[in-house]
């Protein structure tokens, strides 16, 4: 192996396009040599300052982009603004909660603190599609409430230009209307965090009457 | 700089003073009206004088103007009270408690005090106050206040700077405390860890038995290879088991070395469990006492409301409160707060009767309610609330309960006295006529009783009728921590509070009938319900080893007549327990009391004894007979592994199986399934194709490979959904290949049929 690599090394080195390397110092010498001005650095450095703390604004987002989480649930991509998540866990032990309705999966220990993971699936009475290895856990939260959603992975954080988002296809998703943000061109199910956060539906508070 | 952060944290402390200023005005002023003694009169005048007179002076710093003048006009109505100028009339000490009442929504209504409404509120108030001066020609308009607050009298009574106490926000305490108690798992997972270590070292110790068993044939080898060549073995053999012999002799050593730095670990860790022990035990038992508050403080503010309520309701009532120094948990204390005023509402509005009506019993026309706090013992206190009133009628109560379908009306005519009067606390069961903004929506005792129980305490009431009731309440004095029992069902622990157990017992097998239907246990000669956990929780049993000794384990619970024998798989010691909610999204799950993390890490329900007998009463369980039906069934049942990385996937893979009668076991990859494969009787293995160390192919070629379970059916369940996946699969040799994404259970258990 080591003999091999050895071979290739020498004969990538034979191969560097000297001339173009050449090149390019050559045009970033002249670039340096050129110079730029105080002022104009000044303004530069201003402008890039400028640019690096300028807060996010409402309307961009509303206007412009999304920022989304989009993870895979059994054989279909969903997104959840990121605005709404608080974390990303790996599935270790999940402990059964009895007596809860089935799209209560169980609670899950986040150091030290008890949450409550649920299947989004059941919870939107979505149809059962193959086995699954449901390994990620989304932490998602507003100010009161705060949940774990099942995933079987998670793909990573993308912003979605709101241009692009369209409201659901009936026959897209089983994803009913109240709890959808809207469907991107790829077919991501966005879903709208607030309604889920905020639905008494997904409150399980059951009282034991005499 | 009076910066924004400033004048609030100015506005809070000032909320604070003025809460306690009012508290002790408006105790003063019920004082004041009962008190007879002229000397006694002007001690109490000289102290709510004083008050208002410091109420306006903070006031004014903060610029609340509206409480400013409130005060000032307060100050001024005491100020000739004193000077016996005026004789406060009961008008005027309605108006009094109306201003403090006024002074304290103020207080609430978002700081800033400026809203019109409200300064015309203030307007009239004090408008009324200078008219309810009537006939007081002296004083016309009062002088404009002091510039400062300033003392006339020699020793004031502004709180003197005691040396060595600090006021800090009882938030702040609140938080130290529950911080302190987060280090019980800290406790507890060092317990956890040195229990292990324990292991490893018995383990170890294990391994030295094995090793000395080993030693005569490696003596033996030793002489074989030191023997001259040729004669044995051959001269490289000799040499081969030479490296073999040296590489025992340093694995000897190396074990030998593991042991006694895994030893000396051990008793470091048990060291540090010790320490740890003691340092939080002390922690929280210090900040516990910190914690504990002068009853008072839930207390005082009885007198003001039983004299409000009195007047809306037309019936006279004194107070009589005692024990307000003892001093109790603050959080016992804040939890007791609502069941107490509840309960003296009650006594005036179901208790004590109109005047009208005592007269006619030849009582006397005002009704005494008493409140007394007492220390039972040294961990207990009682708390008792008491009226002269009417008394409960136990008849009535139990035609109430089963009109409002409570109980039936058979149960009711077998109820004693005291069971009737328990009925009380059962929610939905209200003898008021009419429903009222004080009681009436039957929920109040139920709900006095839950917090009672909550604490770890009982409730019990007495009641006469024409004589009165008495309503007792014995209560912790802190709240000690948390104790549960663990038991397990199925594959999950539990906790049931160790309060609520009664005992826990082993008993044999034929100790338990069937009666009427329903499974019963003879304990101590006395027949008890019998309930399974299992079925109650509806959590599938584990399968294999139930019952297999001819025991039965049970923790009871319940009290009385209502005690319930609840069957669990195995009770697995008791501990302290931290108590946690399960979440925002789960406020209250039937059955389940809260959470708490073990010493492994992992979460467990703590069960809510409560919710359990009334369960097991309603016979959520099922019926014996359908059980002992399940429980006969002797067929050998078929053994399938399952070798699946992911969680939940093995559980639904488990679940799937186990209802379709396999018995089962699983592995989290290929390795493991290997190991259980070598000890275990498996009729069957499904395997998932991902895994981590050893994949579902490697797995499959390995048992083909094997000599003892070469034949062994192997299903294959993937994601992999390819043609070559597929080909891989039959050429590791498994005998069936099923896709995830099209899986079905009735597609994996037809699969399962046809191969065993």
């Amino acid at each position: 192996m080591e003999r091999k690599r050895g071979k290739n090394g020498r004969k990538q080195r034979q191969d560097i396009d000297w001339q173009g390397v050449r090149q390019r110092l050559d045009a970033a010498a002249g670039l340096l040599d050129r110079g730029v001005s105080p002022e104009g650095q000044k303004s530069i450095l201003k402008a890039r300052a400028l640019a690096l703390a300028r807060e996010p604004h409402a309307e961009e987002t509303a206007g412009g982009y999304l920022e989304v989480l989009e993870f895979l649930l059994a054989y279909e991509t969903y997104g959840i603004e990121m605005s709404w998540v608080s974390e990303t866990l790996p599935l270790k032990d999940l402990t059964p909660v009895p007596c809860t309705p089935p799209f209560v999966l169980g609670l899950i220990n986040v150091r030290g603190q008890i949450v409550s993971v649920i299947d989004i699936k059941k919870f939107f009475d979505l149809p059962e599609k193959g086995l699954t290895d449901l390994n990620k856990i989304i932490i998602v939260h507003d100010g009161g409430m705060a949940f774990g959603i099942l995933a079987d992975a998670v793909c990573g954080v993308r912003s979605i230009p709101l241009a692009e988002l369209q409201p659901s296809l009936p026959t897209l998703t089983g994803v009913r209307e109240e709890y959808l943000k809207g469907v991107t061109r790829e077919r991501t199910v966005v879903l709208d965090g607030r309604k889920l956060l905020s639905d008494r539906k997904i409150i399980v508070h059951e009282e034991m009457e005499d | 700089m009076m910066d924004d952060d400033f004048q609030k944290r100015l506005l809070a402390t000032f909320k604070v003073e003025t809460k306690e200023r009012l508290a002790a005005l408006s105790s003063g002023l019920i004082a004041l009206e009962k008190a007879t003694e002229h000397e006694k009169r002007q001690e109490i005048l000289e102290a709510v004088f004083r008050e208002a007179h410091s109420m306006k002076g903070a006031a004014r710093a903060v610029s609340m103007a509206g409480i400013e003048s409130l005060s000032h006009a307060l100050e001024s109505v005491f100020a000739q009270c004193k000077r016996q100028e005026i004789v406060p009339s009961p008008a005027l000490f309605d108006l009094l408690h109306r201003t403090t009442d006024t002074i304290e929504t103020h207080l609430y209504s978002s700081g800033a005090d400026d809203a019109t409404a409200e300064k015309s509120g203030v307007r009239e108030l004090i408008l009324s106050l200078e008219k309810g001066v009537k006939g007081a020609p002296s004083p016309p308009a009062p002088p404009p206040a002091p510039p400062q607050p300033e003392y006339r009298d020699g020793p004031h009574p502004e709180k003197p700077a005691v040396a060595g106490t600090v006021r800090i926000s009882a938030g702040k305490l609140d938080s130290l405390l529950h911080q302190a108690e987060e280090m019980l798992t800290a406790k507890i997972s060092a317990r956890q860890r040195a229990a292990e270590l324990d292991e490893i070292s018995a383990a170890l110790a294990s391994w030295e038995k094995e090793w000395k068993k080993v030693r005569p044939a490696v003596r033996r080898l030793r002489k074989v290879q030191q023997s001259p060549a040729g004669r044995l073995v051959t001269d490289s053999d000799a040499g081969q088991l030479g490296k073999l012999l040296a590489f025992f002799d340093w694995n000897h050593a190396a074990v030998k070395s593991l042991e006694n730095r895994v030893h000396n670990l051990a008793k470091a860790a048990a060291n540090d469990r010790h320490l740890l022990d003691g340092m939080v035990d002390a922690l929280l038992g210090d900040l516990k006492e910190v914690l504990m508050l002068p009853c008072s403080t839930i207390l005082e503010v009885l007198p003001k409301m039983v004299r409000d309520l009195g007047r809306d309701r037309g019936k006279e009532a004194e107070l009589a409160v005692t024990g307000e120094t003892v001093e109790i948990d603050k959080r016992v204390l804040e939890e007791m707060k609502d069941p107490l005023i509840h309960l003296v509402r009650n006594c005036i509005d179901h208790g004590i009767e109109k005047p009208e009506e005592r007269k006619r019993r030849s009582k006397p026309a005002c009704g005494r309610i008493t409140v007394a706090v007492s220390l039972i013992g040294t961990s207990r206190i009682e708390m008792v609330v008491a009226d002269d009133g009417a008394g409960m009628d136990t008849a009535m109560l139990a035609d109430v309960a089963v009109q409002q379908g409570v109980i039936t009306r058979d149960e009711a005519s077998r109820m004693g006295n005291e069971e009737s009067l328990e009925l009380i606390f059962k929610s939905g069961v209200s003898t008021s006529p009419i429903i009222t903004d004080l009681s009436g929506r039957g929920l109040g005792l139920a709900i006095v009783r839950e917090k009672v129980e909550k604490l770890g305490g009982t409730v019990t009431v007495i009641s006469e009728p024409l004589r009165g009731t008495t309503f007792r309440m014995v209560l912790p004095l802190t709240l000690s921590t948390y104790r549960g029992v663990l038991v397990s069902v199925g594959e999950q622990t539990f906790i049931v509070p160790s309060a609520g157990v009664e005992r826990v017992a082993r008993i044999g097998k034929e100790s338990l009938k069937t009666a009427e239907n329903r499974e019963t246990v003879e304990l101590d000669g006395v027949a008890l319900s019998f309930v399974r956990l299992a079925d109650l929780l509806q959590i599938p049993r584990k399968e294999g080893d139930r019952d297999d000794d001819g025991l039965i384990q049970l923790f009871l619970i319940g009290s009385g007549s209502s005690r319930i024998a609840f069957g669990v798989d195995g009770i697995l010691g008791e501990q302290e327990v931290l108590v946690k909610s399960l979440g925002p999204q789960l406020p209250r799950v039937r059955n389940i009391a809260g959470a708490t993390v073990l010493g492994t890490g992992k979460v467990a329900t703590i069960l809510h004894p409560g919710d359990l007998v009334k369960s097991a009463a309603k016979g959520a369980a099922i019926p014996a007979v359908a059980l002992s039906r399940a429980e006969r069934e002797e067929v050998p049942r078929k053994s399938v592994l399952i070798a699946e990385d992911s969680i939940t996937a093995r559980t639904l893979l488990k679940n799937i199986l186990e209802t379709a009668g396999y018995r089962t076991s699983t592995a989290v990859d290929g390795i493991d399934a290997l190991t259980q494969l070598r000890t275990e009787q498996i009729d069957l293995v499904v395997s998932d194709v991902d895994m981590p160390r050893m994949n579902g192919f490697d797995l499959t070629a390995r048992i083909r490979k094997s000599r003892e379970i070469a034949d062994l059916p192997v299903v294959l369940v993937t994601s992999l959904d390819s043609r070559e996946d597929r080909e891989r699969g039959i050429e590791a040799g498994a005998n069936a290949y099923i896709v995830k994404s099209s899986f079905d259970q009735s597609n994996l258990l037809e699969v399962i049929r046809r191969l065993i």
